[in-house]
């Protein structure tokens, strides 16, 4: 009996694989679908690959100067990854953090910077860095004079650094778009996607991720076009607008996989007096999605939350300098945001992506 | 009789060696509007029309300036950053509560100012247009970068969208299109001035002879150049609800594209803008076209290549067939 639910189960399992048609733009590369409700599934557990500090004092319940080096400082993206960081180190009230970064996105600069306040005498580094390689040396540098060392929002080599704070894994974006659209359109319907380029490494992976998920979860979305639009706003504009008027009525939503694609897209909705017919769902920067958001055309657009990243992130170097946050530990505390999970063997999930709305979207300014 | 036909003859071929081109672009236009709304009637439909046409014809007007200046002998490959830069400048401008006229009267005469520095620089210091818009392209985009951080212009007053306006029942894009084109190619074949720039580029010696300032003449033709880009750049800046302030890849080589695919020829001294005009409408139909029978995009940029080459070879013919 068994034997033959396992075929069955088998020839449904190879048939929907059939019937779901390839979505144009993603790549091949295996996907991870998570579950449709629920929490995620522990991962298989990877051995810890981060790097460790060489006679690091005992730095537990003592007060700890930590500095931050973003990718560049006067931008508001990095201005909210530093109000998260001081208000856990307000929080916590045993942590002098203070940010310093290039005013361009510039490596050498990035280096320079972290080298003086290796110099200096610090206790932690924090860092989101511009390029993984080339910061390796200087970070294995801090970390060699007993310097606890975190990343986040971008990762250097995992050896250079002790932990890396994860801003979204692939599948957990694609779930919440995917989850997001099917909310917005009433679980059937038609949806495109305008997208950068076919073969552009991320927007092919959350592509093929939201496939997985979207057929395993809301089969009833009918993928029906993906369209390309580099980083071109215009283009993007007349590339959605094509689409509105190829599938007309039959168009019930608009994916935006870039911060160029997404508000183009709410733009060409809006001209094509279609909000509320069609909706768009993307990945995009609040700022550039206020006008759309305000206008009620777009209800959510998908990200993760700088502000709780930098709050992240104090959290995690305050657990590693404790020595509360040891290699093999599936989860760290983070303050009001709860336990996080680790995955990858030395990265910390900050868990869901955010979901900026009418409600909060104003609060931010990046 | 006899010789009135043979006058009528002579009339037509010279009109198609002369406008071959263009009669090309306007036929392979219309035949890809009659196969496709064939094959999906909605490629016909008005909102889909105003989406080739107003959406794509700022590239067009930038073209205008190209050809102009790609006749002299000259080119631009800054033109996609400083429409970057000049759209900042628009939306900054109406952000912060000027008049309206005066954010759109700015990109017309920062990009005059400019491209003149730029036709002085080539014209005086004799250094080719390659390499010094080559370096301005550089001085734009990273400017650019630092001043902006990347960050968009939102919140623009309200009547700041002329893009998005109708006049007539026609999207103000188009409308202007229409009308430089045509301003153009009368001035461009009919006047003192529009006559020398062939004359600049096709034969400079003969020009010179004849009693052209070429060096003036090459500032001229960049500063004019340098207004369309202000032109175009105000359709482009009009067109959203909001205005990207990082430069659009590859702009440039749209914009020199369509005029060497509307018969401007790269060694200078033919083409027309009607020309440059009909071949940025002809790349936006093929586009929406490849959308609408459901072919990969991947082939636009095949396509591309091809026109760009069977232009340039059809050029080369032309040439020979004018010179025996």
């Amino acid at each position: 009996m068994k034997k033959y639910l396992l075929l069955i189960s088998g020839l449904l399992f190879s048939s929907s694989l059939a019937l779901a048609g390839d979505w144009t733009g993603g790549d091949d590369l295996p996907t991870n679908p998570l579950p449709c409700s629920g929490p995620a599934p522990a991962g298989e557990a990877k051995p810890y690959d981060g790097g460790s500090p060489t006679g690091a004092p005992n730095r537990k319940g003592k007060t700890i100067t930590v500095v931050d080096v973003p990718k560049l400082v006067g931008i508001g993206y990095f201005s909210a990854t530093t109000k998260g960081i001081l208000d856990a180190a307000a929080e916590m009230g045993s942590m002098n953090a203070k940010t310093d970064g290039p005013s361009e996105a510039n490596i050498d600069d990035q280096i320079t910077l972290i080298d003086n306040y290796i110099t200096q005498g610090v206790d932690g580094v924090l860092f989101a860095a511009n390029d993984p390689g080339a910061i390796a040396p200087v970070l294995k540098k801090a970390l060699s004079k007993g310097i606890n060392v975190v990343g986040y929002d971008a990762n250097s080599d995992p050896d250079a650094r002790q932990w890396f704070v994860n801003q979204a894994e692939f599948n957990g974006i694609a779930k919440s778009l995917v989850d997001n659209m099917a909310r917005e359109i009433g679980g059937s319907g038609g949806v495109a996607i305008v997208t950068s380029t076919f073969t552009t490494p991320n927007q092919a992976r959350w592509i093929a991720e939201m496939e997985a998920y979207s057929n395993k979860c809301h089969p009833k979305l009918e993928w029906l076009e993906t369209v390309e639009a580099q980083e071109d706003n215009i283009l993007s504009f007349n590339q959605a607008n094509t689409l509105i008027n190829k599938y007309g009525s039959d168009l019930k939503g608009i994916y935006g996989m870039t911060s160029v694609a997404t508000p183009a897209s709410a733009d060409a909705v809006t001209q094509a007096n279609q909000c509320g017919n069609i909706a768009v769902v993307g990945l995009a920067t609040p700022n550039a999605m206020k006008p759309y958001v305000n206008s009620g055309c777009v209800e959510s657009v998908v990200l993760w939350n700088p502000v709780d990243l930098g709050y992240a992130a104090a959290y995690v170097l305050r657990a590693v300098a404790d020595g509360d946050l040891k290699p093999g530990a599936t989860s760290v505390n983070a303050g009001k945001l709860g336990e996080l999970q680790v995955i990858n063997g030395s990265e910390i999930l900050l868990g869901a992506p955010y979901t900026f709305n009418k409600g909060n979207i104003n609060d931010f300014d990046f | 009789m006899n010789n009135q036909y043979e006058n009528n003859n002579k009339f037509f071929s010279r009109f198609l060696i002369n406008y071959g081109q263009e009669l090309v672009l306007l036929a392979s236009i219309i035949i890809l509007f009659v196969v496709v709304s064939q094959v999906n009637h909605r490629f016909l439909g008005g909102n889909n029309l105003n989406t080739i046409f107003a959406g794509n014809a700022y590239i067009g007007v930038a073209a205008i300036g190209m050809s102009i200046l790609i006749i002299t002998g000259n080119i631009d490959v800054s033109v996609g950053a400083l429409i970057g830069v000049l759209a900042t400048i628009c939306g900054t401008l109406a952000v912060s509560g000027y008049p309206i006229w005066v954010a759109w009267t700015a990109p017309i005469l920062v990009g005059i100012a400019v491209n003149s520095l730029v036709g002085i620089i080539v014209a005086y210091a004799g250094i080719p247009s390659i390499v010094v818009t080559l370096g301005m392209m550089s001085i734009l985009r990273g400017g650019l970068i630092s001043v902006t951080g990347g960050d968009w212009i939102t919140d623009m007053p309200e009547g700041f969208f002329l893009a998005q306006q109708d006049f007539m029942g026609i999207r103000v894009p188009l409308l202007a299109l229409i009308f430089f084109t045509i301003l153009m190619f009368y001035i461009m074949s009919n006047t003192t001035w529009g006559r020398s720039l062939y004359a600049i580029g096709g034969n400079p010696e003969a020009a010179r002879t004849s009693g052209i300032d070429l060096k003036k003449g090459v500032v001229i033709a960049f500063a004019v150049h340098g207004m369309f880009v202000g032109l175009s750049t105000i359709l482009f800046a009009t067109q959203l609800n909001i205005i990207q302030s990082t430069v659009p890849p590859n702009l440039e080589l749209t914009v020199i594209t369509a005029s060497v695919i509307g018969g401007v020829s790269i060694m200078g001294g033919t083409g027309t803008v009607i020309g440059s005009s009909l071949a940025t409408i002809l790349f936006a139909a093929i586009g929406s076209s490849l959308i609408f029978i459901g072919v990969s995009a991947y082939w636009l940029r095949a396509i591309m290549g091809i026109l760009i080459l069977c232009t340039v070879l059809a050029d080369m013919a032309r040439r020979r067939r004018v010179v025996t």
